[in-house]
């Protein structure tokens, strides 16, 4: 049996590479301290793959064929795709991928009944991918990445119990098909409330932000799939709150578990709130999943 | 103003994924832009809208939010904290009632 032995959520809001320097220190702080938190939690992990769920923002699809799950299958993983470098105003990178795991992961969901799609060419990747591989060290790490873009923003979206059961169905996927000694690390990359290219553009929800941090922290499932709607994350900021979503699919994979979170801070210029969360995977911990 | 106007045949989506996938129509949409746009079926005020840079008229049509955002980035500036917070001021001044931003 396969084991999860990371488990986080964190934004991936462009600016916090490309306007980080010219950020308030406190609000530096909170940014570095997060991720080099997650950083440090993800290198003792000691995970033979990384698989992280992030909104693909319309990168890689046409909105008329647009899946709500796409696996990038490639050898090697480059990125920021270029026309995203000077929005981003970060280096190039490469990841290593996991051919094997990201087929298995696609045959597995397949078995599952879940509807995913995979790639083996290179996926585009923008801030959903770039930002926590280069401010999680994915890139100097070496561990093996296998990206999943998923559809957190064009209807009909997936919503959280939707995402929930993918989730589940991820764990098991984990636990039933991947080598008994495997160890893997999961990441929900997105959020925290944001509205990107909305007429609030600028609008950043810090009492949902703090609602929702303390909600996943707590392990409470229930509470979590009754209360975060889509309609309570688009109040929130409308096409990128849902980026949540991401997140909610680690935790149905890794069920109800304690997390701590890094501190919050809002910056307009990031457009976008931000925290992270790291759940306990150690093994005593209880497990058990929302229904 | 959120995804509820939201149209996935809007003929706008495939010239703004097409322009943010080439450096190449990038180009010939700078140099000409009439050219490009002759190339797409669009709608009669979709086109209107697009050389007004109206993204509030674009909107209303049924653009992607998302994909707006980008538009003005194509249009004004890519680069973090330079023409992207150009793109960024001009988008919302639209959508926030000014309508053409040209």
């Amino acid at each position: 049996m396969a084991e999860i032995v990371y488990a986080a959520g964190a934004p991936h809001a462009p600016g916090l590479i490309g306007l980080l320097e010219a950020a308030p220190a406190d609000v530096k702080d909170v940014v570095i301290h997060t991720y080099r938190t997650l950083a440090d939690a993800m290198a003792s992990a000691k995970a033979d793959v990384l698989i992280v769920f992030a909104n693909d923002h319309l990168a890689n699809s046409r909105v008329r064929t647009y899946p709500d799950f796409l696996i990038g299958m490639a050898a090697e993983h480059r990125g920021p795709y270029e026309w995203f470098k000077p929005w981003i105003g970060c280096e190039d990178y490469t990841v290593k991928g996991s051919p094997e795991v990201a087929a298995a992961l696609f045959d597995g969901m397949t078995k599952r009944g879940i509807r995913m799609f995979a790639q083996t060419e290179n996926l585009k990747f923008d801030d959903n991918i770039s930002v926590p591989v280069l401010l999680t060290n994915v890139a100097g790490s070496g561990i093996p990445m296998v990206p999943v873009l998923q559809n957190c923003t064009v209807p009909p979206i997936p919503d959280q119990r939707r995402c929930y059961e993918v989730g589940k169905a991820l764990g098991d996927f984990i636990r039933e098909d991947l080598p008994a000694d495997m160890r893997v690390a999961l990441l929900g990359s997105g959020g925290l409330s944001h509205e990107p290219g909305g007429a609030r553009y600028y609008f950043i929800d810090e009492e949902f932000d703090r609602w929702f941090l303390d909600l996943v922290a707590s392990g409470d499932h229930e509470k979590l799939l009754n209360e975060l709607t889509l309609e309570k994350m688009e109040a929130a900021g409308s096409g990128g709150t849902a980026e949540l979503l991401a997140w909610v699919v680690v935790l149905g994979a890794i069920g109800s578990k304690p997390g701590k979170s890094f501190g919050y801070t809002v910056h307009k210029d990031f457009k976008c709130g931000v925290g992270g969360v790291l759940w306990d995977m150690s093994p005593n911990m209880p497990k058990s999943r929302a229904a | 103003m959120g995804l509820e106007k939201f149209r996935a045949s809007l003929a706008t989506h495939d010239l703004i994924q097409d322009l943010k996938w080439s450096p190449e129509l990038r180009e010939e949409f700078a140099a000409n832009e009439k050219a490009v746009l002759d190339r797409y079926p669009l709608r009669k005020d979709e086109r209107h809208a697009i050389e007004t840079r109206n993204f509030l008229a674009l909107y209303d049509i049924g653009l992607h939010p998302y994909l707006g955002g980008q538009f003005a980035r194509l249009i004004f500036g890519n680069e973090a904290g330079k023409g992207a917070a150009i793109a960024v001021n001009k988008l919302v001044e639209s959508l926030q009632g000014k309508g053409s931003v040209a």
